[in-house]
């Protein structure tokens, strides 16, 4: 054994405890998808714009609480008499005020992916005070590969809900809408869109043809040989792109020796 | 470390073949096989030299066919409700589910 200074006999020494919890290394990823930060100010600016813009189009989800007695409410026949309550109290107080503009909006994580996944949409506003954070991931890359800008606002929630009268507000999109429909929210979007920083993904770079110099030096370099029109065709054609690699990751988690149970991994959860 | 050396070109083809898998659907959005011959390459030589993965890499790959999920461009999310919040991811060629549990206090244990 190794020449240790012993603190008591029979407690082991620190090397031997080291690597009896050892350290574990696992392949992580290289990609660590994040939002990019948003400045402060233009954080409030785009909060206080579209506060002000809800409050003033009065866009509001109304709901009635209708107190519902337990019983089934699917025959709709007239013939069930007693209706304790008035189900159709007044269509218009259920429901959105103000339809056509809701139609230009996209609210919530599921309409807005949709809207995506369609192209559908010009900007996006996501809130950032979500937790677990696995929610909203995937509107990141979504939104990169359509070139769509967004952005991550921390209070989103909190401060869109209430004048729209929701419970909590994660995603929201403006889509596209033809000039006749449009005008609503159109300015307001222009003016988000300019603060909004961009979002780029690291595999994603490679495919836009960002540096054609560097390419053609690499390219006439290597087919000297070659008449220059299958080199400048070679050039067009093979806009592709050195993506740079990323350096390896590799996490290590050192188990914690503090909670080293038999039964250990049932209650991680 | 003596587990460093032998293990670490092995990692570093894991990491290659992970980013190539996601510049080829970069460039070639269509061509998916390509891709999942890449995660397919990856999985298997993890699974042969006993490599750990990441949750968050894993959670990129489908378990079935082995296409790296792209949320929009091979796989669709949606947020689903059954009593708790799941966040369902789709992929599109084998129409394999994955159900992430949405709950605000869930630590993994690679984070711990």
């Amino acid at each position: 054994m190794l020449q240790t200074v012993m603190a008591a006999p029979g407690k082991p020494t620190k090397k031997e405890i080291k690597k009896q919890t050892p350290a574990k290394t696992s392949f992580t990823s290289p990609f660590a998808s994040k939002w990019s930060p948003l400045p402060q100010e233009d954080m409030h600016f785009i909060l206080k714009t579209l506060k002000d813009k809800l409050i003033s189009m009065g866009l509001e989800k109304k709901e009635v609480k209708v107190f519902r007695p337990w019983r089934k409410k699917k025959s709709k026949k007239p013939d069930v008499a007693p209706q304790p309550v008035p189900q159709v109290s007044d269509s218009s107080k259920n429901g959105w005020t103000d339809v056509a503009a809701r139609r230009q909006l996209a609210i919530g994580i599921n309409e807005v992916t949709k809207a995506l996944e369609r192209n559908e949409l010009r900007l996006l506003l996501v809130c950032k005070s979500v937790k677990p954070k696995h929610m909203t991931n995937h509107l990141i890359a979504l939104s990169t590969t359509r070139g769509v800008p967004a952005c991550q606002v921390p209070r989103l929630s909190q401060s869109v809900s209430e004048p729209l009268g929701l419970k909590s507000v994660l995603a929201l999109g403006f889509r596209w809408c033809s000039s006749s429909d449009g005008g609503v929210f159109t300015d307001t979007v222009d003016a988000i869109k300019l603060r909004v920083p961009t979002l780029d993904m690291a595999w994603l770079q490679g495919a836009k043809p960002e540096e054609p110099v560097a390419m053609e030096e690499e390219e006439g370099g290597e087919r000297r040989g070659q008449k220059r029109k299958l080199e400048s065709e070679s050039e067009e054609v093979s806009e592709s792109p050195s993506c740079t690699l990323q350096p390896l990751q590799v996490k290590r988690i050192v188990a914690n020796p503090a909670k080293k149970k038999k039964g250990k991994p049932k209650k991680k959860l | 470390m003596a587990l460093h050396l032998k293990d670490k070109e092995a990692y570093q083809r894991l990491n290659y073949l992970y980013q190539a898998a996601h510049c080829v659907l970069a460039q070639n959005p269509e061509n998916v096989e390509l891709a999942r011959f890449y995660c397919f390459s990856q999985k298997t030589i993890a699974k042969r030299l006993v490599l750990r993965q990441d949750p968050s890499v894993k959670r990129t790959l489908c378990k079935r066919c082995c296409s790296l999920l792209i949320p929009g461009v091979t796989a669709t999310t949606r947020q689903k409700r059954n009593k708790t919040r799941f966040t369902v991811m789709r992929c599109l060629s084998c129409g394999q589910r994955k159900t992430l549990l949405n709950n605000p206090d869930y630590c993994l244990w690679a984070d711990r």
